[in-house]
């Protein structure tokens, strides 16, 4: 496969605040990387930085060889990036369906793969953003990340405040999206026992610094390093 | 030990299913919900099948035998869990004739019903904590790496923590996930 995204010695942050620091990974297109690391270690920044929503201070960040830093943030969707917030910023006065298809982009990505993917959308479909649960708010905002029919689709704890049985659900539904291979996909978790079995890759951040980066294979097993940078969250 | 991994995820998909339980039936006891007999049944069936099919036979095949035979300390232990595993079955049987009955004739076989569940959920967060405190760390401390590779090639023929081995619990399980009320499921809030 070939490299879609690459990150070398990226430091950023808000204003003149540096909160990633010397930030180097590569990921395929159609790979999937774990973004791990404890509350406010500067996962969710390291996401807003891919978008544009930081201050980029030094390195380089290119997405298929193109210099991602000077691409103004309105513009990074279109190269490809889709971007699935932790406050899942669905429309609430559209349907379901309407939510789905005001973003649609052409792609493999259809409005009949989004329903065979997430079914429970399907039979919501008339329904407007503000009358779903959390689950189905969740999955649909997931689902319309999907129809802009991205290269690289970033999940930012998709799980985070979701009942065990919706988690299980969506944990079905993510690897399924993963396996599907037509994009690549960063996922940040706390939890990484649920999502270290559906990555390849894996990223931990310590203060805005890479601590492990690698395979996530081995770091599964590697339960001194799980419990050292992760704690309670390993497991 | 991808052994481990997937008696733990097995444990995280039935505990799942026990707390939907425990919540829907609080609903139904406290007269904030009617009963839903299909999820109800739902939720019996796969607390029946999955360990019964899915889950136990993988640990009482083997993890327990490869781990008695390398520890000392732990055929006590494995007798312990080898008799709730069995015990597990008679109770699950017990909570599918209440349901029958239950469904049966109505509001009066509720409390029975009910009875059966609290005695089955207490059994059951028993176990999944005896198994995840003394087992698991047991087991990862007591076997080599060879007896390791010999389980998780076992194990891994026969995973899913919610599915079953052909997939065949995957529609129930996702069957209970939309019709258990929200925010424990997908289904209406009221």
């Amino acid at each position: 496969m070939a490299e879609l995204l690459k990150l070398e010695d990226v430091w950023a942050g808000y204003g003149d605040a540096v909160v990633l620091e010397d930030i180097s990974f590569a990921l395929e297109a159609g790979g999937s990387l774990a973004l791990l690391g404890r509350n406010g270690m500067g996962k969710t920044t390291l996401l807003a930085t891919l978008m544009g929503a930081t201050h980029f201070h030094s390195g380089n960040m290119s997405l298929e060889g193109r210099d991602l830093a000077v691409v103004p943030s309105h513009a990074r969707a279109a190269l490809g990036l889709g971007w699935v917030p932790q406050e899942r910023d669905i429309f609430a006065s559209l349907s379901v369906e309407e939510n789905l298809t005001v973003v649609a982009r052409p792609g493999p990505w259809t409005l009949a793969r989004i329903y065979e993917l997430f079914p429970r959308l399907q039979e919501r479909r008339a329904n407007m953003g503000n009358q779903l649960s959390g689950g189905e708010q969740q999955m649909l905002a997931m689902a319309r990340a999907l129809m802009v029919n991205p290269r690289l689709l970033l999940l930012d704890e998709p799980l985070e405040g979701l009942a065990p049985l919706i988690v299980l659900d969506l944990l079905r539904i993510i690897k399924r999206m993963i396996d599907a291979g037509d994009m690549a996909v960063i996922l940040v978790e706390q939890h990484a026992h649920q999502i270290l079995p559906l990555t390849r890759q894996a990223l931990i951040l310590e203060r805005g610094r890479a601590v492990y980066s690698g395979d996530s294979e081995t770091l599964r097993n590697d339960r001194g390093q799980l419990d050292k940078w992760l704690g309670v969250g390993a497991h | 030990m991808k052994t481990l991994d997937i008696i733990h995820s097995e444990h995280q998909a039935l505990a799942a299913v026990l707390q939907a339980l425990r919540f829907v039936v609080d609903e139904i006891r406290s007269g904030k919900r009617q009963p839903d007999f299909r999820l109800l049944a739902a939720m019996v069936d796969y607390i029946t099948q999955v360990p019964d099919k899915v889950h136990h036979p993988k640990e009482d095949n083997y993890l327990f035998p490869k781990l008695r035979d390398r520890s000392a300390s732990a055929a006590e232990l494995i007798a312990v869990l080898e008799a709730q595993h069995a015990e597990g079955y008679r109770m699950t049987a017990a909570l599918q004739a209440a349901l029958i009955h239950y469904q049966s004739i109505g509001e009066k076989g509720f409390a029975a019903f009910d009875t059966l569940v609290q005695q089955y959920l207490d059994f059951n967060w028993k176990h999944l904590n005896r198994e995840e405190t003394e087992l698991l760390p047991l087991a990862r401390t007591a076997l080599s790496a060879g007896d390791w590779k010999e389980v998780d090639a076992a194990f891994s023929a026969n995973f899913d923590p919610y599915a079953g081995a052909e997939g065949e619990f995957a529609e129930l399980f996702h069957r209970i996930v939309n019709m258990t009320p929200a925010p424990y499921g997908l289904g209406a809030a009221d």
